[in-house]
């Protein structure tokens, strides 16, 4: 059995870890790291329900030139991005860095999405409220204000068989307005 | 009294581990010296014999433990239903209930039959020596429709699922129970529907076909299983039924309850597919050949598919007459269900079909045959409704023909001629309590426009083309009185005055856990965060069934609430003692009890509570201070009814008649809730409830090849509404009827909210377009056929 050496941030935590290189992300953080909040649902990318966060830029301030005199700078959050870690190889993720849902919650308080999802009442069994609540942070991350198709549209790819969706999209919702006038 | 927490929109409250990912289920638990379980299935064929096993190879494999065969394991037969305990046991020889499935079996029935297990040190390393094991099959007939399955079993040394069961045929309404083999009523003058017809003015006579459909919980069935060094059996399941399946599981393995030890995780979605046994027997045995090592098991998903019961497909036939007015006169039906490869709940979901066509309307005689025959299927189950879905599909569609033919509205006949107060329910002697449809019609046509839209849909020309539908239910809440329905709780007083209730309450995200606590709460008066529910460990909680037939708020919460009331009464007591006042001039408010109208003889219920744990004896005079022994209140509850909840369902719908796709625009979903304990649970309920509803009439169904194997074992083949495919639904919880029998005036909602928009849809594509459709589910290929075939109607 092969094994590759990675190094992997999960929740702001590093970890040096020797895996199988035909092991799945969801396979090293569910059986070796023993990090359960990542659900198997399908093992193929059907339901959405292993969905992790995965960093791909930097964030902090970042500064460009907008003419020869002035440079224009802007903090931005981390841009994240979904990932399925039951379709994606462990061995690939060198370096990377993620975030699950247990890694959401910032000294104590909830993700306002976390939170609009307990006040709205949106989460019924739970098991896909983990690759969901991720789903819905990366689609307010990139659109503060999403209409509720841009809503709908975003979580495809996540299913739910609870719900109907109707309460998690409007827990998007509430969210949207909290995250867009700085409320937490 | 603190503030009424009932109907009120709370946070659930095992919303918060869920949030964060703390909530376990059982696919999460990871023990010390814990192996992996893996159930080898046949996936080549659905009908054959196994010629030969060879674990040769397999054995040789690293990290395997030990492999089990058909032989290694108990040989007791078994059903994976817990209904023999739920019924006495006269009924279920009458109903024909039998035992005949093995943990591991050397005839296969269906495509995913467990063949062997293997035990090994990681799941890599069962499923790579799963791969290594050799079965040599002898292909049998495959038998796949009801028909086939007749034929075959009608022949001489023709192949015989069990020979429990001549010709095949897994059920029937036993004669001697059901004159004529239906289940119904005749008419004043005795006369049954086959006999009435003649005076009908108007008789239909139709045929519809129903899917199978999966639950498709997002939970995989997982179990951890550890057969302890004291000789017990404990397993974690996220099952639906705790209690029951402990008793099955005791019986199985010949075990004493007080050696079986079941423990409920938290529940990723149930619908009906863990109503019974499901992986636990294939789990329990693993374990105990590897005494000392818990076993853990977890089904993938496409062994869900094979491996785990599904609603019951089938033919329905309908012959209905009438007076021109409308007056329903006779009924008269039969639903041929295909069973699948085992018997399981072979009686169950036939029979409730028969039952809700007896709740709905006055015929003056009705009458249902039902049949099921094993096919090499998955076997099918308990599936969301019962039986009642299928109904909405044939039986809603049937009536909005006939208002249709006779050129009657639709909504003002279902207000007529449905059955309320003091008529009959589902089943015979049990009579309404309370209705609330006419409330659920009046509202949803005023929510969806009904009048203006259908006058304005009436004459359309164009491509698309719209239409609107309705559809009414009632359904039950519990099953009394044909099933058992008990439940016990505990409530424990602690010594600071917040309670604990030890009850088992299957919470399978409905929402059961609130409500239970929010009913302890108001009942004794306490803040919700005083109340704790500790619910799931055989060890701890007493009886119950578990969560089916949507019964946990009607059939359990009167048990939390009479155990509360114990705790009340007690308390009360003690201060009446206390005070030297009568029990009866007290009052208790923020634990304060006083004696009304005079406040400031009081004492402080958490007073009451700690002297009651901690009684010491005062030196001086050699007195208890306070009153011993800790409160505790109990209850051991048995419905007495089954207060069947109503619903109306209105959906708008859009026919694209060049493409044949169907658009749901908007669904109004009415329920006669008679009172929403938690009002974001029921609205949950009905809103979910609607995905899983629509996708029975739209786009579920197994598809099978020749052989008898699943083409669609995925959430990409087999096609469920996703989060941009849902209308715009909106349900609206009617609470003009509290019911008088049900706590708190509630009813049920669980299963409710499939029919509405089953029966609304359908009938707004016949609104459409014209053309009725008698196979569900409609995708657009039948439209496009049916319009080719038929042209457009309308």
């Amino acid at each position: 059995m092969k094994k590759r050496a990675i190094t992997l941030t999960i929740n702001g935590e590093e970890y040096n870890l020797n895996v199988p290189v035909h092991y799945t992300l969801l396979q090293v953080m569910r059986d070796q790291l023993n990090l359960t909040d990542v659900k198997y649902g399908c093992g193929r990318g059907e339901c959405g329900a292993c969905t992790v966060l995965l960093d791909v830029g930097k964030g902090g301030m970042q500064c460009k030139p907008t003419d020869k005199k002035t440079t224009y700078c802007t903090m931005s959050q981390s841009k994240r991005k979904p990932i399925l870690a039951c379709i994606a190889l462990a061995a690939t993720m060198d370096g990377k860095s993620i975030t699950t849902v247990a890694g959401l919650a910032q000294n104590g308080d909830l993700h306002p999405v976390q939170k609009a999802f307990v006040d709205e009442s949106a989460i019924q069994c739970g098991f896909c409220t983990p690759g969901m609540v991720l789903k819905a942070v990366s689609i307010l991350e990139k659109n503060p204000k999403p209409s509720e198709e841009e809503i709908r549209n975003g979580l495809e790819g996540n299913i739910c068989r609870c719900t109907g969706y109707v309460k998690i999209v409007k827990a998007v919702q509430v969210a949207s307005k909290k995250t867009a006038t700085g409320k937490r | 009294m603190a503030e009424s927490v009932i109907g009120k929109r709370i946070p659930k409250v095992d919303s918060r581990e869920k949030v964060t990912g703390q909530a376990m289920y059982a696919g999460d638990y990871r023990m010390p010296g814990m192996y992996y379980g893996k159930v080898v299935r046949c996936w080549e064929y659905a009908s054959a014999k196994v010629k030969k096993l060879d674990f040769t190879e397999a054995l040789k494999m690293p990290g395997v433990v030990k492999i089990l065969g058909p032989d290694d394991v108990t040989k007791k037969p078994y059903n994976t239903t817990v209904m023999k305990l739920l019924v006495p046991e006269i009924f279920g020889e009458v109903f024909g209930e039998i035992a005949d499935l093995n943990i591991f079996n050397k005839i296969v029935k269906h495509q995913g039959d467990a063949i062997c297990g293997v035990i090994a040190r990681t799941e890599e390393a069962a499923e790579r020596a799963a791969d290594k094991i050799k079965v040599t099959y002898e292909p049998l007939p495959v038998l796949m429709t009801c028909e086939e399955s007749k034929a075959e079993g009608a022949k001489k040394n023709g192949y015989l699922f069990t020979p429990l069961k001549p010709g095949n045929k897994a059920f029937d309404l036993p004669a001697s129970f059901f004159p004529n083999q239906r289940y119904g009523w005749n008419d004043k003058d005795g006369k049954t529907a086959m006999e009435l017809f003649d005076k009908c003015d108007y008789v239909i006579e139709d045929t519809y076909y129903v899917p199978k459909q999966k639950q498709c919980q997002m939970e995989n069935h997982s179990y951890v299983a550890h057969y302890d060094e004291r000789g017990r059996l404990n397993i974690w399941t996220s099952t639906q039924m705790a209690k029951p399946v402990q008793v099955l599981i005791a019986e199985l393995f010949e075990l004493p309850l007080t050696r079986v030890r079941l423990v409920q995780t938290i529940v990723g979605g149930g619908f009906g597919v863990r109503l019974g046994m499901i992986g636990e027997p294939h789990c329990c045995a693993m374990a105990m050949a590897v005494p000392g090592h818990p076993v853990r098991m977890e089904f993938l998903r496409e062994e869900d598919w094979v491996a785990s019961e599904t609603r019951y497909p089938g033919h329905i036939w309908f012959k209905c007459g009438f007076k021109k007015d409308g007056s329903p006169i006779a009924l008269d039906s039969m639903y041929m269900a295909r069973k699948g490869g085992y018997y399981t709940h072979g009686s169950g979901p036939p029979f409730c079909f028969a039952a809700f066509i007896h709740g709905m309307y006055k015929w003056q005689a009705m009458g249902c045959q039902t049949e099921g025959y094993f096919t090499n299927e998955v076997p099918t189950g308990a599936y969301r409704g019962y039986g009642n879905p299928q109904l909405a599909f044939s039986g809603e569609q049937m009536i909005t023909r006939m208002c249709k033919e006779l050129g009657l509205d639709e909504l003002e006949w279902r207000k007529k001629w449905h059955k309320g107060i003091g008529d009959e329910t589902w089943l015979k002697g049990v009579t309404f309590a309370s209705d609330g449809l006419n409330d659920c019609l009046d509202v949803a046509a005023k929510e969806s426009g009904w009048y203006e839209k259908k006058k304005k849909y009436a004459k359309q020309t164009g491509v698309k083309r719209r239409g609107l539908g309705v559809s009414v239910m009632q359904h039950t809440s519990g099953a009394f009185p044909m099933l058992l329905e008990h439940s016990v709780c505990t409530a424990k007083l602690n010594e600071d005055c917040t309670v604990e209730l030890m009850q088992q309450i299957s919470d399978l995200g409905t929402g059961g856990h609130t409500a239970i606590t929010q009913m302890a709460a108001e009942t004794l008066g306490f803040p919700m965060e005083d109340i704790h529910l500790r619910s799931g460990d055989s060890d701890m909680c007493g009886f119950d069934i578990g969560a089916h037939a949507s019964r946990t708020v009607y059939c359990a919460g009167p048990a939390t609430i009479e155990a509360c009331e114990s705790v009340k009464k007690q308390l009360l007591e003690r201060a009446a003692q206390l005070l030297e006042a009568n029990v009866k001039d007290l009052q208790m408010k923020d634990k304060i009890i006083s004696v009304k109208g005079n406040p400031q003889k009081s004492i402080s219920a958490i007073k009451i509570a700690k002297e009651g744990v901690y009684n010491y004896i005062d030196a001086a005079t050699g007195k208890t201070i306070g009153i011993p022994g800790q409160i505790q209140g109990y209850s051991s509850f048995f419905a007495k009814h089954c207060s069947p909840p109503f619903g109306a369902c209105i959906s708008e719908v859009e026919v694209d008649t060049e493409t044949g796709e169907i658009k749901v625009l908007k669904l109004v979903n009415a329920h006669d809730i008679g009172k929403a304990i938690h009002p974001p649970s029921v609205e949950g309920q009905l809103e979910g409830g609607a995905q899983q509803g629509l996708g029975f009439v739209l786009t579920e169904e197994y598809a099978y090849d020749k052989m008898g194997r699943v083409l669609n074992n995925d959430f990409t083949d087999y096609k469920m509404l996703g989060p941009s495919d849902m209308p715009d639904a909106k349900i609206i919880l009617i609470e003009s009827a509290p019911d008088p029998i049900g706590p708190m005036g509630a009813k049920s909602c669980g299963e409710s909210a499939l029919m509405g928009p089953i029966g609304s849809v359908a009938n707004a594509i016949f609104d459409a377009i014209g053309i009725q459709f008698k196979e569900a589910p409609i995708t657009p290929e039948k439209v496009l056929k049916a319009i080719k075939e038929q042209g457009l109607q309308k």
